[in-house]
């Protein structure tokens, strides 16, 4: 298709009238929706910063210096993130080389195992690992009958939280490494050894360099997940490790002003770190990847670790990762099926098995309710957010290089570059009172307000993967259709739209899968007569420790939600065919 | 030089050669030539050790190679992708062998300068990454850190099969003329005949596993050993029965008419002045194909078409419908 530039003006007086109503109304809603439920609230956040008390002043930043809580906090996260990114970065290259380019004996059933994390992460991970490492946990159980004298609250703190954390935080290895990996060119390997050179200078001289821009990149991605670290250390960070983005909701949750301010003050540090990581992370893929050289790429052929020990030593290391990867996974399935009092005991006896807690979930209103919510909001959210998106991207489309579209494109890209956390909290402190822009409604406390939320977070992804599949069309394909006297919405519906509609359910299915576990938008939008899973899990999980019901519940949920993300990622990867969402 | 006795290579059930015997002499320039699939490939992986044959033996020099790792053979070897890294820059890669063996820097410096002015590599391209030279150049590159560690046989596998037809031509002229400054043992997998009969001293012909004929590129063409090379190699003719049996009556021989008979589109001779021991045939031409070079005619001969090709010299320029007369010599027949 040639880009043509046609002014505004004469497009829009070349429109009929109907074309002409839908135009101006998807415009009014495009604008409507960016200022009021991105842009304003954004704003008003910086306002609570600066303009306390109604006057230009730094006097938060100094409340905030203050605050030995908020500076405990900060200085936790900035102690978190790197380590995160050392542990991260050291299990998530070694499961790439267990499963992709080391000869590991069963390496198939390990591969499965360290996948996990894609189907069970989050607030339902760590309560998975809360389940058998915190005091009265099952390993803890285990190890105190061995050493009666150990401190059953040895799971709590900083180490908690990173363990926790080095092992939940693998997913990005896992797809964007593991890709890399895959797509080094095996002759070079070989040609490697042709000349002489061994195993371990293999790795580290051939394969890893042409790793190493894909690990920059998830290391990142992994820095500001340690940032923005939200349920593992609310969950096992206990009172003396608490980071940036759980701090941001507790103040948000106090009634004072100076509070709130100070909420919106860490919550712009946030904001401020993370611009600064994404920065630095674009201009490593704008360096680029290395090209290999090669037209056809040969596939890797595992490699057998030549030197007995260290073979015997990494297939230990392997299997261990697997034990840790999956005993959660398998416990938290098992346990779904025991009575309250064997949980109690974090006893396995199969005679009490039953079904007794799944029909408890599908029969108890309370119980099923946050399901049916969560399931409600994320479908709402990946259709509408899908549907925003497909408009927005044609249009961006047909009028590139276009100010009205590149102002399109980047307001939509906007929430990437910030925490989910600051904005979340700036529809709170934005809503909490009638504004003009929303009619004059205070959200906070309806249902709309996580709706908006949970929208606005997936834009930036949404946006992105679409607007790939937009600019991978075969322009012939639009060009053939207007040839043969179609008109341009006709084109699109019955020509354009066909071809990218899998590539657009499968990214609401993403989204979908997202959204369900979610707890950190949840956490402070959420309607109080309906919690979202995430924070219903959350609550249960703070409960563990007490004699509760609801502990068999997180069981149920978990293994339900477990059920959901297998089979929409089976759906989306599974089948091989959606090779453009790989990464 | 080097010898493969016996070799019998298997994957899983599937037997991928069974029984290769070969012999290439020093300084030779060898190719494995054959269809994709046949063992060629396989057999040269055999020879740098990427494979190890479930039977036979690999000597190199009267050394027994055959359980030797790859890294300890100094065998230098030349990809179908060239696997050039691409990490590295055209230095590095070069380098790279040497730097394995923890050559002292300046004897590095020194031999990478040397072998980029033998394969003609600018410093300035030394310093560039691979992705940013040509498809020729990155060939080069792959030859240059192939024979940097003056190993004594380099194996090049398919390594013009990426390129472009001109490209490709012309450095197979480049790769000859290299082979023959540098008098190395050459051992050359292929699937493209001209470019094997063009640059090889000697040719296997391999065909599922098995080789079908070893000789020079004139015995392979000329003298097919089996109905599979003659077929392979270049474009052919096969008789009818009633075309034997005519040759027969008017040459006195007594070629079998029920065998399967071939002759090469060149040999067929058309509107020649008669020759002793020559057959002598009638056909009509039906069509023309025009190379400027040649000219292709389709000729029907007693209801069976025959293709030959006849020099552009100017002695005659045939149409559609012409009749002519075709001497076939039964000396050029390929019989089995």
């Amino acid at each position: 298709m040639q880009a043509i530039k046609v002014p505004l003006k004469t497009r829009l007086a070349r429109m009929t009238p109907g074309q002409m109503i839908m135009f101006g109304i998807l415009a009014a809603i495009f604008i409507w929706f960016i200022m009021a439920c991105m842009i304003l609230p954004i704003l008003n956040l910086l306002k609570t910063v600066f303009f306390e008390g109604g006057k230009l002043s730094v006097d938060a930043f100094q409340k905030l210096l203050k605050s030995s809580r908020a500076m405990k906090a900060l200085r936790n996260s900035f102690i978190l993130a790197p380590t995160l990114s050392i542990t991260v970065g050291f299990v998530g290259i070694s499961l790439v080389l267990i499963t992709e380019y080391f000869d590991i004996k069963g390496s198939k059933i390990l591969r499965l195992g360290y996948l996990t994390t894609l189907i069970y992460g989050g607030v339902t991970l760590v309560s998975g690992y809360k389940f058998i490492y915190s005091n009265t946990g099952v390993l803890t159980n285990l190890m105190a009958s061995i050493f009666p004298n150990m401190n059953r609250n040895w799971f709590t703190g900083y180490w908690a939280v990173l363990f926790v954390m080095t092992f939940s935080c693998t997913s990005n290895h896992m797809i964007f490494l593991r890709n890399a990996m895959r797509s080094v060119d095996f002759q070079t390997v070989e040609a490697a050894r042709n000349m002489g050179a061994s195993q371990w200078y293999i790795l580290r001289r051939v394969v890893l360099p042409v790793l190493l821009p894909s690990l920059f990149a998830v290391t990142i991605l992994t820095f500001i997940t340690g940032l923005c670290a939200m349920s593992a250390p609310l969950l096992v960070g206990g009172k003396d490790f608490q980071t940036i983005n759980p701090m941001i909701k507790q103040f948000a949750d106090m009634t004072t002003t100076s509070a709130k301010s100070l909420s919106a003050t860490l919550s712009l540090v946030l904001g401020l770190a993370t611009m600064i990581l994404l920065a630095i992370l674009t201009a490593i893929e704008r360096r680029g990847h290395y090209m290999s050289v090669s037209k056809v790429k040969t596939k890797i052929v595992k490699q057998k670790i030549t030197n007995p020990v260290v073979n015997v030593l990494v297939h230990i290391y392997a299997y261990v990762l697997f034990v840790i990867y999956v005993i959660p996974v398998v416990l938290i399935v098992l346990f779904s099926f025991s009575d309250s009092a064997h949980i109690q005991m974090r006893q396995l006896d199969f005679s009490t098995f039953s079904l007794q807690n799944y029909v408890q979930l599908l029969s108890q209103n309370t119980a099923y309710r946050p399901f049916v919510v969560s399931i409600v909001y994320s479908a709402l959210a990946a259709i509408i957010v899908g549907a925003l998106v497909i408009v927005a991207c044609r249009y961006i489309q047909k009028r590139r290089n276009s100010v009205s579209a590149t102002a399109l494109e980047y307001s939509l890209m906007l929430p990437w570059l910030l925490p989910s956390t600051m904005i979340a909290l700036s529809l709170m402190l934005a809503f909490n009172q009638p504004r003009w822009y929303m009619f004059n409604q205070p959200l906070i406390a309806t249902l709309q307000l996580l709706l908006i939320g949970y929208i606005i977070v997936k834009l930036p992804f949404t946006m992105r993967m679409t607007k790939a599949a937009f600019f991978g069309l075969d322009d012939a394909l639009e060009d053939a259709s207007r040839n043969l006297g179609a008109s341009g919405l006709y084109t699109f519906r019955r020509v354009i739209f066909p071809v990218l509609l899998p590539t657009v359910l499968a990214i609401a299915a993403l989204n979908f899968n997202g959204l369900l576990t979610d707890y950190d938008i949840s956490a402070f939008l959420h309607h109080p007569a309906n919690p979202t899973l995430g924070v219903k899990i959350k609550s249960l999980t703070e409960e563990m420790g007490n004699s509760s019901d609801g502990v068999a519940l997180t069981f149920v949920y978990a293994v339900l939600m477990m059920i959901i993300s297998a089979v929409v990622l089976y759906l989306v990867y599974g089948r091989g065919s959606r090779d453009d969402l790989k990464g | 030089m080097i010898r493969l006795d016996g070799i019998e290579v298997r994957f899983g059930d599937f037997t991928a050669l069974k029984d290769i015997n070969i012999h290439v002499k020093e300084g030779e320039f060898y190719t494995f030539l054959g269809p994709s699939g046949c063992g060629k490939t396989t057999t040269l992986r055999t020879i740098t050790g990427f494979i190890e044959p479930v039977k036979g033996t690999v000597t190199v020099k009267g050394k027994d190679l055959t359980h030797v790792p790859v890294e300890k053979r100094n065998i230098g070897m030349v990809f179908q992708n060239y696997a050039l890294f691409p990490s590295m820059s055209v230095y590095e890669n070069i380098a790279f062998g040497m730097r394995v063996k923890k050559v002292n820097k300046t004897d590095i410096d020194r031999r990478v300068k040397e072998m980029a002015a033998k394969v003609d590599l600018t410093d300035q391209q030394l310093g560039r990454k691979v992705a940013e030279l040509s498809g020729g150049q990155q060939q080069r590159v792959a030859i240059a850190r192939a024979l940097v560690n003056n190993p004594e046989i380099i194996c090049l596998d398919e390594p013009l099969s990426n390129l472009d037809a001109k490209l490709r031509v012309q450095l197979r002229g480049e790769l000859k003329e290299m082979q023959r400054k540098f008098g190395i043992t050459t051992v050359y997998v292929t699937h493209d005949q001209e470019e094997a009969l063009t640059l090889s001293d000697c040719i296997a012909v391999f065909n599922k596993g098995f080789i079908e004929q070893i000789g020079t590129p004139n015995e392979i063409y000329s003298a097919s050993k089996t109905e599979f090379v003659c077929n392979f190699i270049g474009d052919i003719n096969k008789l009818s029965p009633v075309t034997v049996a005519k040759i027969n009556s008017q040459t006195g021989r007594s070629l079998n008419p029920e065998a399967a008979t071939y002759i090469r589109l060149e040999r067929i001779h058309v509107n020649e002045p008669h020759v002793q021991g020559r057959a002598v045939l009638p056909a009509k031409v039906i069509g023309a194909e025009y190379f400027g070079l040649y000219i292709k005619y389709l000729l029907d001969l007693e209801g069976q078409t025959l293709k030959c090709i006849d020099k552009n010299d100017g002695r005659q320029y045939l149409k559609s419908g012409d009749q002519v007369e075709v001497a076939i010599d039964p000396a050029d027949l390929m019989v089995y």
